[in-house]
């Protein structure tokens, strides 16, 4: 399992983004960059390389489901790993995220150690 | 027979179009006394006053959402340099520990330091955690600023509506906001409130069960 992964973390709210870069350099992943919206994400993995997506939902120009709809049609962008991370409980957005092809889905709040099981899953089962 | 089929729709229709008409007649009948009401109560100037109020209510609670996003920033940041200190700490008394292996009081005393700067650099985390607040109660914060301009917007429109035709000076009724691009499910934010409710995911545990059940 490598630590050398390189993570895009997409949330408007950039405390949550502070959050979750912290935990990840806690959990041993310090290669991360940020976006605030689906929009400002997919312009940064079109033009850069990352590993792994971790993005919220509820967000503005583009959400999180736009965001994986868009990551998985294109097709040198479809392999990345989405790990949804949101505040959005309904089980229809469970099951939609799902089935668009997120690899996990966190609720917010969470805690440290449900980040780092779901992250440790994920790179397992894809062998990163 | 040919002649009644062709008449029967004609006459359904007919009946069809004389009871719109009684109920289109009768709603503006209501909606004549409901104006009526609303002018001879004084109700226009209450709805008036509502009106005016509800940008102040907006801007408070956009005051409050702009206060604890900074309050929040500061303690991550906070939380950021205690962090980088603490593991200065933990570091040293570690190799401290490994400078003096003969001394085993000092030992100790060295793996007590290390120890609670572990702890409290745990603490810290909890401390960055907590932060989630922000996001959480921001979101919920900018549901209601949208709810109220649309109620604002909605009663500018009942008051252009019952105004008297002299005095109407229509202000501009802006249309709530809303994407026309994104046609997936509604997002609601932040669940306040689950009780009663078996369409949300009340923990992480739910989550995980819910995928499972459905083979992913």
């Amino acid at each position: 399992m490598s630590k050398d992964l390189r993570f895009l973390i997409v949330d408007d709210f950039s405390t949550m983004r502070r959050i979750v870069r912290g935990l990840l350099k806690e959990i041993g992943y310090v290669d991360a960059d940020e976006a605030e919206d689906g929009v400002a994400a997919l312009h940064k993995l079109r033009n850069g390389r990352f590993d792994f997506v971790v993005s919220d939902i509820n967000m503005p120009n583009m959400n999180g489901f736009q965001l994986l709809k868009e990551i998985k049609s294109d097709d040198k962008l479809k392999h990345l790993p989405v790990l949804m991370v949101t505040a959005e409980a309904r089980k229809e957005d469970i099951v939609l995220a799902a089935q668009s092809g997120a690899a996990g889905y966190i609720v917010k709040p969470f805690t440290k150690a449900t980040l780092e099981d779901k992250l440790t899953h994920v790179i397992q089962k894809l062998g990163l | 027979m040919d002649q009644l089929h062709t008449d029967r729709p004609s006459q359904a229709s007919d009946t069809t179009d004389d009871r719109s008409g009684e109920m289109y007649h009768r709603i503006g009948a209501i909606t004549r006394q409901l104006h009526d009401a609303l002018q001879e109560l004084g109700f226009a100037e209450k709805l008036k006053g509502t009106v005016d109020e509800l940008p102040d209510a907006q801007s408070r609670l956009t005051y409050i959402a702009r206060l604890t996003g900074e309050a929040a920033e500061k303690v991550l940041n906070s939380v950021d340099e205690a962090k980088a200190r603490q593991s200065q700490i933990v570091q040293i008394s570690r190799l401290l520990e490994s400078l003096f292996p003969a001394k085993p009081a000092l030992a100790e005393q060295l793996q007590v330091i290390r120890q609670c700067g572990e702890m409290t650099d745990q603490h810290l985390t909890d401390i960055m955690m907590a932060q989630d607040f922000h996001d959480l109660t921001g979101q919920v914060i900018s549901r209601v600023v949208k709810l109220a301009a649309t109620i604002e917007d909605q009663l500018l429109q009942l008051l252009v509506d019952v105004a008297p035709p002299a005095v109407i000076n229509k202000p501009t009724v802006v249309a709530a906001s809303a994407s026309t691009e994104y046609t997936g499910p509604r997002l609601e934010g932040p669940v306040v409130d689950t009780e009663g409710r078996d369409d949300v995911a009340t923990s992480q545990q739910d989550v995980d069960d819910l995928l499972a059940s459905l083979g992913f």
